[in-house]
């Protein structure tokens, strides 16, 4: 049953495309620019017959480009603004998530992932855009990464994207995959005042004199991390904002003290404020010799290698990457203190793998299971690693 | 809540002192003080230009009772692209090249804003160019106000698309070898509704035009041109080098210059708004003017016609939710059921193995996760969908070993058959679908004509119903009540009844088998 107009309420059979649309819609979301491209042209289609008709706007761009640009326009309008592409779109919004970090603009990009690199599969299936959305942009920045499992997480994921972006002011990548991008499963879209929607730090018209308004201001009490309040378009606060490096004014600041307090609060503020962002999921650590570390569909699909060793008597355990980054280091490292290995599947040659080495340095054993794109992990694959991680082979 | 209180959840302090420079200059209520002295070389045509366009913004203001507070500038890299920072307006300072998709997403997300665009002719023409001729396209209603100096300036005056042909840069040393764009031609010819060329010498020209580009509803496109007297004076006739007190008088002679070499006319076809260099490689001639005034509906306008669609597509999308019955979920534990289903493009294959799956999740409550074939197969040619059912989670998405598959071509047949578990059940189109001779003997196969069924039912597309109402008795995974409902509510409204019907006959054809 719909009860607010233009809600979809209630239980529906979606591909994970459509359902990624739909949780930006409940977040809120009131323009998407887009630009076609596999796996993720559904979400763009979605949005187009969806957004009007509950009063937002769809815009088509001629690139990538434009759509990672027209996102940050729509956003500093004061709209919740979303975008959603695969690999080479995604390359070329590289640019503009740069400026989008630097002038501290909420808004969501998708990346359906497909195998690469170049025009690559575009139909078939790849994580190897992970180490991209952590530093695809030129520069030292932090950034928010999700990575769901099913057509529902990616609904879930969408939302939580949306929250996260608006409370610390930058755009939120959700790291999918073709694989549940084009799965169709059922999803709940719940009633919306079941859903914790958070909006932007935000002063409103008249509450301040604008003369005495600084765009970038830090915290009044110096403390790291915080997220300083945004002005719509409009409303009278004449601020300036630029890629440059920048002062609390938004004017460019062209000397390097000004490079280290603009990258410091892009950064602080997630660092600061990671365990508010960072979720995993985790089951059968207690007794674990071997966990499982992944994200996304590879995580899905471990599991079922996972119960098949647990019922051969391995102690294996499970850590789902929800939150991929930032990484969950803290809980990485002290895990690795506590067991033999840690198996990291993943759909390319070996990206968060790294991570997690870098976490356990060197006090548990880590294990990559590896394929490039095209299809997902075959269950015996991970199944063998986790034998051979536990000295079963 | 008061404003007081909110600042405070915001942990925002307001400065105790005044953060403006004003009451310096008579422009200065939309200049930012603050930041003069502005970074532009003396002899440059872009304080010009700047002044020209704060004055026609005061002049809307008096004038038409424009809310400058509702205006945002946009800018891009470049000397122009300095403009943002120096216009006391909501005002962005965006990426080399794209200040018009940025004002784009300004202007949707609120019709309300007049957003003006103002940067240089390599940002808007050079690695802008492609943004520039759909913004034009689209007739979005912003105003893009392009200072074309000819060159790359703030790098240092290197070659551009603008540069005109034989003329010197950095990077053109020995003459531009390229042709430059006729801006006004390719924004008119690209759709922009208003179009316009002034030198900066024309200044209380440009800003008439200017006032009307502001107040146009389209895309407006204001061309300006304007002295660098730094990076293309440099290397173009009597260049006098870099000297401070040179370039000032540089500024001077290129004005002199564009005095004598302007022509004004107004209305001409913008592809004859020539700008030309002589034979020793001197300006020769500029042509200004209003050139295009068109109206048309912008885009916004175009965009609201729409409503009355999306309304209608909302009622029925929200009365097919209303619709929907309540059916009892499944209470037999089933384990987790492979389906695969093939065929040719166009018989419906993708919809049926979604229908199998809708049924399951939505009427069953059971775990159903559908997928289908992409790829150069899926185009034309051999169609096949994958569906799996269970009680428990579907961790793992893909088929491992279908029990059953329903093949509606040869050709999906010899594909899939292979895969088939044994023991495992066929279904197949037994008029579309010969078995060869070593036909897999581990497995069983049932056969209906579904597409003749479907044809004599009165619509050969039903052919997939048939499939699925014999599917649904031979195997039982999902029930008779979930499937025939997602059916019904899957297929277009006006064959409802014949597909009803379709799945029956095959359904009782299931039970009979
Ligand atoms: S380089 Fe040319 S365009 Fe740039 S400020 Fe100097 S004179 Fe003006």
């Amino acid at each position: 049953m719909s009860e607010e107009k233009g809600l979809l309420t209630g239980e529906h059979y979606l591909l994970g495309d459509h359902a990624c649309a739909e949780g930006a819609i409940l977040a809120g979301c009131r323009f998407f620019a887009g630009y076609p491209i596999t796996p993720a042209t559904e979400i763009a289609e979605r949005m187009s017959v969806r957004l009007p008709q509950i009063g937002g706007t769809y815009a088509q761009m001629e690139d990538e480009l434009a759509s990672m640009n027209a996102i940050l326009g729509g956003s500093w309008a004061g709209v919740k603004s979303m975008t959603a592409t695969s690999g080479p779109g995604f390359s070329l919004m590289m640019e503009n998530l740069g400026l989008g970090i630097m002038l501290e603009t909420p808004c969501v990009l998708v990346n359906i992932q497909r195998g690469g690199p170049s025009t690559g599969l575009p139909t078939l299936v790849g994580q190897q855009d992970m180490m991209q959305a952590r530093w695809g942009s030129h520069g030292d920045y932090a950034i928010i990464a999700l990575s769901p499992t099913s057509p529902q997480e990616i609904f879930d994921l969408t939302i939580r994207a949306f929250n996260l972006s608006e409370k610390y002011r930058l755009p939120v990548l959700v790291m999918s995959d073709a694989e549940v991008g084009h799965m169709t499963e059922k999803v709940v879209i719940p009633p919306p005042q079941e859903i914790e929607i958070i909006n932007r730090p935000e002063v409103q018209r008249g509450d301040i004199e604008p003369d005495h308004f600084r765009i970038f201001r830090d915290s009044a009490n110096g403390g790291e991390g915080y997220v300083s309040p945004m002005i719509k378009v409009g409303d009278g606060y004449r601020i300036h904002v630029s890629g440059l490096t920048h002062d609390e004014r938004g004017y460019p600041a062209m000397y390097a003290e000004a490079n280290e307090w603009n990258v410091a609060r892009l950064m602080d503020k997630i660092h600061a404020n990671r365990h508010d962002i960072i979720q995993v999921e985790e089951h059968d650590l207690e007794d674990a010799e071997v966990v499982v570390v992944s994200y996304g569909i590879s995580a899905r699909t471990s599991l079922w290698p996972i119960q098949q060793a647990r019922e051969e008597g391995l102690k294996v355990g499970y850590l789902r990457l929800i939150t991929v980054w930032p990484f969950p280091e803290e809980r990485v490292r002290q895990m690795a203190k506590n067991v033999r290995a840690l198996v990291v599947p993943e759909l390319n040659m070996g990206q968060i793998v790294r991570e997690v080495e870098r976490c356990a340095a060197g006090q548990a054993e880590v294990v990559g299971v590896n394929r490039p794109g095209g299809d997902i992990l075959e269950p015996h694959d991970v199944l063998n690693a986790i034998r051979r991680a536990a000295g079963h082979v | 809540m008061s404003s007081s209180e909110r600042l405070r959840i915001l942990g925002y302090e307001p400065l105790t002192e005044s953060d403006w420079e004003t009451g310096l200059h008579p422009m200065d209520d939309l200049l930012r003080g603050e930041r003069l002295p502005h970074i532009w070389c003396q002899g440059c045509g872009l304080g010009t230009a700047l002044s020209t366009f704060v004055n026609a913004l005061q002049w809307l203001e008096k004038n038409q009772e424009w809310d400058l507070d509702k205006v945002a500038v946009v800018s891009g890299i470049g000397c122009t692209g300095r403009i943002a920072g120096y216009v006391r307006l909501d005002s962005f300072h965006t990426t080399h090249g794209r200040a018009i998709p940025f004002a784009t997403g300004l202007k949707l997300a609120n019709p309300e804003l007049k957003v003006i665009v103002l940067s240089g002719d390599g940002d808007l023409a050079g690695i802008g160019g492609n943004h520039l001729i759909h913004a034009a396209r689209r007739n979005l209603g912003i105003t893009v106000v392009c200072v074309n100096n000819f060159i790359y300036g703030m790098t240092g005056g290197q070659v551009g698309p603008t540069t005109p042909h034989e003329a010197r840069s950095v990077t053109s040393q020995y003459g531009n070898y390229e042709y430059p764009f006729n801006l006004p031609y390719l924004a008119a010819a690209s759709g922009a509704s208003f179009v316009a060329r002034w030198t900066t010498l024309h200044a209380r020209r440009l800003g008439w035009t200017l006032r009307d580009a502001l107040a146009y509803p389209g895309f407006s496109f204001v061309e300006v041109i304007a002295p660098c007297s730094t990076a293309y004076a440099r290397w173009n006739p009597d260049g006098k080098g870099l000297d401070p007190e040179s370039l000032r008088r540089r500024g001077l002679e290129i004005m002199k210059h564009y005095q004598e070499v302007g022509r004004i006319e107004h209305d001409i076809h913008p592809k004859d708004a020539h700008i030309k260099l002589n034979e020793k490689g001197e300006m020769a001639e500029i042509v200004e003017g209003e050139f295009v005034k068109e109206s048309r509906p912008n885009l916004q306008e175009a965009i609201d016609q729409r409503d009355v669609w999306a309304e209608k597509a909302w009622q029925r999308a929200k009365k097919a939710l209303d619709e929907r019955p309540d059916l009892p979920a499944q209470t037999e534990h089933i384990p987790r059921t492979e389906v695969q289903l093939g065929g040719f493009g166009g018989q419906g294959i993708m919809s049926a193995g979604k229908i199998i799956g809708r049924a399951a999740a939505l009427y069953d409550q059971l775990e159903s996760c559908f997928t289908q074939s992409y790829g150069p197969e899926a185009r034309g040619g051999a169609a096949g969908s994958q569906v799996i059912i269970a009680s428990d989670s579907i961790h793992h998405p893909h088929l491992v070993r279908p029990g059953s598959m329903i093949m509606m071509s040869q050709g999906a047949y010899s594909k899939y058959i292979p895969n088939l578990a044994p023991g495992g059940m066929l279904l197949i189109d037994s008029e579309l679908v010969t078995l060869p001779d070593d036909h897999r003997a581990d497995i069983t196969t049932y056969g209906i004509p579904a597409t003749r069924i479907a044809e004599e039912a009165g619509n050969n597309r039903a052919a997939n119903t048939a499939m699925l109402g014999f599917w649904t008795a031979i195997v039982g995974a999902v029930s008779q009540d979930a499937m025939r409902q997602a059916v019904i509510e899957s297929v277009p409204p006006k064959t409802v009844e014949l597909n009803a019907k379709v799945f029956d006959i095959g359904y009782e054809r299931g039970l009979e088998t």
